[in-house]
């Protein structure tokens, strides 16, 4: 439903971070998303035990990130992913935060699940192995709500900061959210996040039992795709009024067009496909954009048989002719999927799409799929002017996100 | 007979402490350690285990009124001190 006949201010995108397994900033994610080079192999970083599943997206290596130990040991991994990733946004967008601008400042992160590192080593370490008592900072580095605190911290962010939590659409919602605490006037900039670091043991387990997972790789949207693969990672976008961005001299790299958000309200697990089509119409419409001046959709592509098949036929719903004429793609085939994270690292995608005029593919594509009948951008990269581009995130839950952006023009 | 409670202490943070701490002696300050104030908690709840002892208090200001090792040398050989 759009907000008709309230004037809303522009939000504008000045920054970007990211961190997944493509790489350790925005510019090592995006070239590995041009080639199509996609980041899914063996996990090696965690203890797997005797699980059958055996790979994800993983980030091998972590980047010298220089944060202090003291602050490190109260910090759980998907802690550490948003700051690192905030940080790279907020210095792009060239932030400097004095005492009024910081309490114009904020952050919305969205996470899925939530800081699983030491409630693992808590179970094992009580259980196998007998230790007396839970670590002592289980609750704060195990909270969901611990990487927007981490990040207001890190950056003295003294406005909204806060969690939100919509199991894979949570980076959208939180999208979706930082811009209405602008657009309600409560802060000038906000950082909007998604981040998660499932590659633990006790996580991937209780995928595995839900017979989603793929065993090479992800497939979206192949007539032999087998199912999805769990990454990790954060991105970050920050997000600002536009003439606080204009004031201060801002590059802006992108417009944030709209957002629209629905729910199936008929499984926790099964999608419809109403659901995804309210979220995109209802964007649409927020955005003040038609079908064809979409150039770019960031699929959800979650790579199993039903999603993939639903959201094509939910694209075609919203979008009737124009769905032939425009590119769609799921990166979730390089990153795999990183749950909470998942819609703000693809929200780099649509940023660089838009900027750069390139739509990163669909990575392991093999065979077509005629029940996923659009121009999927198989396995290389495609040139063409993308003016806006929607990412879309559905839930389990059914709760569904779709967030647009589009090239800034100062009219 | 306190250099070898001192020593096991300061064993004890060494473990904890960040690597690029230093030297650690009774005069060295908690601040000065590197190590969040919920990690010394820990720290002492480590010591409760060795020693036998219960602090009854709340993690986060249990020990905010410390400000060098030897400070919670001392807290300790009195809590030790009345069990004994």
């Amino acid at each position: 439903m759009a907000a008709s006949g309230v004037e809303k201010p522009r939000i504008v995108i000045t920054g970007l971070g990211g961190i997944c397994a493509l790489g350790t900033d925005v510019s090592a994610i995006w070239e590995a998303m041009r080639a199509g080079r996609s980041a899914i192999g063996p996990i090696t970083t965690t203890p797997l035990h005797e699980l059958k599943v055996a790979c994800g997206a993983e980030i091998a290596r972590m980047p010298d990130h220089g944060i202090e130990h003291k602050r490190l040991m109260a910090m759980d991994r998907f802690s550490l992913l948003a700051v690192i990733a905030a940080r790279e946004a907020a210095a792009q967008a060239g932030l400097s935060l004095d005492a009024d601008a910081s309490a114009r400042a904020g952050a919305v992160i969205g996470s899925g699940v939530c800081g699983w590192e030491m409630i693992e080593d808590n179970y094992r370490g009580i259980l196998l192995e007998g230790r007396p008592r839970a670590n002592i900072f289980s609750v704060p580095r195990g909270m969901t709500g611990a990487p927007s605190g981490q990040v207001s911290m890190d950056l003295g962010l003294r406005g909204p900061v806060f969690s939100v939590t919509s199991a894979c659409a949570s980076g959208n919602h939180a999208i979706a959210s930082a811009a209405d605490q602008i657009a309600l006037g409560r802060a000038d900039v906000m950082l909007a996040s998604g981040t998660e670091a499932p590659l633990i043991w006790g996580i991937l387990k209780g995928w595995e039992a839900m017979r989603v997972l793929a065993k090479d790789t992800c497939r979206p949207f192949s007539a032999d795709r087998e199912g999805l693969v769990i990454g990790e990672g954060a991105g970050v976008v920050v997000l600002e009024r536009l003439e606080h961005a204009l004031a201060r001299g801002a590059t802006i790299l992108a417009e944030y067009a709209g957002c629209g958000l629905s729910a199936d309200a008929t499984d926790i697990v099964a999608p419809t496909v109403e659901g995804p089509a309210a979220a995109m119409a209802g964007c649409l419409a927020d955005a003040r954009l038609a079908p064809e001046d979409i150039d770019y959709i960031n699929a959800h592509g979650t790579g199993t048989r039903m999603n993939d098949e639903i959201e094509t036929r939910a694209i075609r719903l919203v979008f009737g002719d124009a769905a032939d004429k425009l590119s769609v793609s799921s990166t979730k085939s390089m990153h795999g999927h990183c749950l909470g994270a998942t819609a703000a690292l693809e929200m780099i995608a649509c940023v660089k799409a838009v900027t750069d005029g390139i739509v990163p593919p669909t990575a392991n594509h093999r065979v077509p799929d005629p029940a996923c009948d659009l121009d999927v951008t198989p396995n290389v990269a495609r040139v063409r002017e993308v003016r806006a581009a929607i990412s879309n995130a559905f839930a389990f839950g059914g709760t569904n996100a779709t967030v647009a952006v589009k090239a800034y023009r100062s009219q | 007979m306190s250099d070898e409670l001192a020593a096991t202490i300061i064993g004890k943070i060494k473990t904890h402490a960040a690597p690029e701490a230093g030297e650690i002696t009774l005069d060295t300050r908690l601040d000065e350690l590197g190590i969040h104030s919920l990690e010394l908690t820990e720290i002492v709840f480590e010591l409760e285990d060795e020693f036998g002892i219960e602090i009854e208090t709340n993690a986060i200001d249990a020990w905010s009124s410390l400000s060098n090792v030897g400070d919670l040398v001392e807290a300790v050989r009195g809590l030790v001190g009345t069990r004994a």
